[in-house]
């Protein structure tokens, strides 16, 4: 408790450091190119086309619909995907400041998990519109996404806070997660529905806690009407694990890693 | 009243060998009943105490590895001593590095802000201070461009005008920034010396003996770790006699 006290502290207390870290994330990703902050939405709507295209003719599924179904699906596990992988390096990435000036360690994966919050909400807002032209509905179940945001943003960052410190010590992991994450979306039910597999594999997809957080966007934005009480209540209790252990983990060894970098 | 106290501080060193750890090496390690590890510790900082009151300028002498820039990141909170305590009561400006701090794609002025914030200062100060910090580093034509073309001259200047603009309860100097191209040492004297007279405390480490009789009044000698001396300027004089 004392731990999570402090580190509410260090962050009311330099929340302008905060802010500036976020800023050069988000700022300097792309300083100097033509698109610029445009690449973090055209990106995923390319992958999102070609695949849109190629899976819906697979499963036989009307495109329009089944782009839907993927965007959904897509936009869960992107901000899974992209807090966990970028918080891994957001320590070694930053060695330069942390071996030179004092900032809360604390604070370089927690502002790289608000630069993917940010891009996860805008590329949601900037798809929800060109799926509205394909023929999405709205509904009051979209209010359920408020949650799950909040909900899918805190399982991820425990993870990558644990992986910040890990990718000090072992540099490979970063190469390990790229990796893991590519099996990883076809373990979670991104592309498809559980229920048209085979059952050692959909054991497996259940198993997943990824399933939980997927299905809290897909019904809101895809059925249309808010997930069971269960899902959430799953799926928060996934989170506060994640975030326990990953704050904990982090508190252990955050004052040794300096001299790793 | 005091303004840094350290008490009893020791700092555990954790020195690795290698640039990482290989699959090949990992796994033979694990087969071996002896671990070996791929680091030494060894002792930076050993029972290190001193306090320094406001006022005081204080220069910290010793030979190369005697711990002097250990202690100096000690007091400014980038190592966390493995041992005993520190207390730093007011704002510190560290200048321990050229271009600590900075983003080298960042432009100057957006550097103001970015190391800005690490030095302490808020946004609304920031804003009111940026032209004051750009006209005394002299770099009012460059200010827009990325600091990753500015030269080592150009750096520093920024550097030390953004961090002594507003006066630093602390300041924490390494002598790089005392050294420099010649008119800008003076106008950052007369700054320093001006901002020592209102009653901040300077920590300078130094190997140049008439820098620190020129700015420090007390002397702190390390050895290995450990504090051998601490007094006036006879601490200096026996530091250069050995």
């Amino acid at each position: 408790m004392t731990i999570l006290k402090n580190y509410i502290f260090d962050i009311k207390d330099r929340h302008n450091v905060l802010m500036q870290l976020v800023r050069q994330q988000i700022t300097l990703r792309y300083r100097r190119t033509l698109f610029g902050y445009l690449w973090t939405l055209l990106n995923p709507l390319l992958m999102m086309t070609v695949s849109a295209i190629v899976f819906s003719s697979i499963f036989r599924m009307d495109l329009k619909s089944y782009a839907v179904f993927l965007f959904s699906g897509v936009i869960a596990f992107n901000l899974f995907a992209t807090t966990v992988t970028q918080c891994g390096q957001s320590l070694v990435g930053n060695e330069q400041l942390i071996k030179k000036v004092y900032i809360p360690k604390l604070f370089f994966p927690l502002a790289v998990s608000f630069a993917m919050l940010i891009d996860s909400v805008l590329m949601f807002i900037s798809l929800s519109m060109i799926i509205l032209t394909i023929g999405g509905h709205v509904s009051w179940a979209l209010v359920g996404l408020l949650p799950a945001y909040v909900m899918l943003y805190f399982f991820a960052l425990g993870i990558g806070l644990v992986m910040s410190v890990i990718t000090v010590y072992f540099r490979d992991l970063l190469h390990i997660m790229a990796i893991i994450m590519q099996a990883l979306i076809f373990l979670s039910p991104v592309y498809f529905k559980p229920e048209t597999l085979s059952n050692k594999v959909r054991t497996l997809i259940e198993l997943n806690p990824l399933t939980e957080f997927i299905e809290l966007f897909r019904s809101p934005i895809f059925s249309g009407v808010f997930p069971p009480v269960q899902a959430y209540l799953h799926a928060a209790l996934y989170a506060l694990l994640s975030l326990t252990i990953g704050i904990w983990f982090f508190s252990k060894h955050e004052h040794r890693v300096t001299f790793r970098m | 009243m005091q303004k840094i106290i350290v008490d009893n501080v020791s700092l555990k060193f954790r020195m690795y060998h290698d640039g990482g750890t290989s699959l090949k090496e990992y796994f033979a390690n694990l087969l071996r009943r002896e671990k070996r590890k791929n680091y030494t510790e060894f002792l930076a900082l050993k029972g290190v105490s001193f306090n320094v009151a406001d006022g005081e300028r204080v220069g910290i002498v010793g030979r190369n590895g005697a711990g002097k820039s250990t202690l100096l990141r000690t007091i400014s909170r980038i190592y966390e001593p493995s041992d005993g305590n520190i207390q730093v009561h007011g704002r510190v400006a560290p200048l321990l590095d050229i271009g600590a701090g900075f983003h080298p794609e960042f432009t100057g002025r957006e550097n103001i802000y970015f190391n800005g914030a690490f030095l302490g200062y808020s946004k609304d100060q920031l804003r009111e201070i940026e032209k004051e910090v750009i006209a005394f580093a002299e770099l009012e034509e460059f200010i827009d461009s990325p600091v990753k073309y500015y030269s080592t001259g150009m750096y520093m200047r920024l550097a030390f005008s953004l961090a002594t603009t507003v006066h630093p309860d602390i300041l924490i100097l390494d002598e790089l920034f005392v050294g420099g191209d010649a008119s800008f040492v003076q106008r950052g004297k007369e700054r320093m010396n001006n901002m020592i007279d209102k009653s901040s405390v300077m920590v300078l480490v130094s190997h140049d003996p008439s820098l620190l009789r020129s700015l420090c009044e007390r002397f702190i000698w390390l050895d290995h770790g450990k504090i051998i001396a601490d007094g006036d300027v006879s601490v200096l004089d026996a530091y250069c006699a050995s």
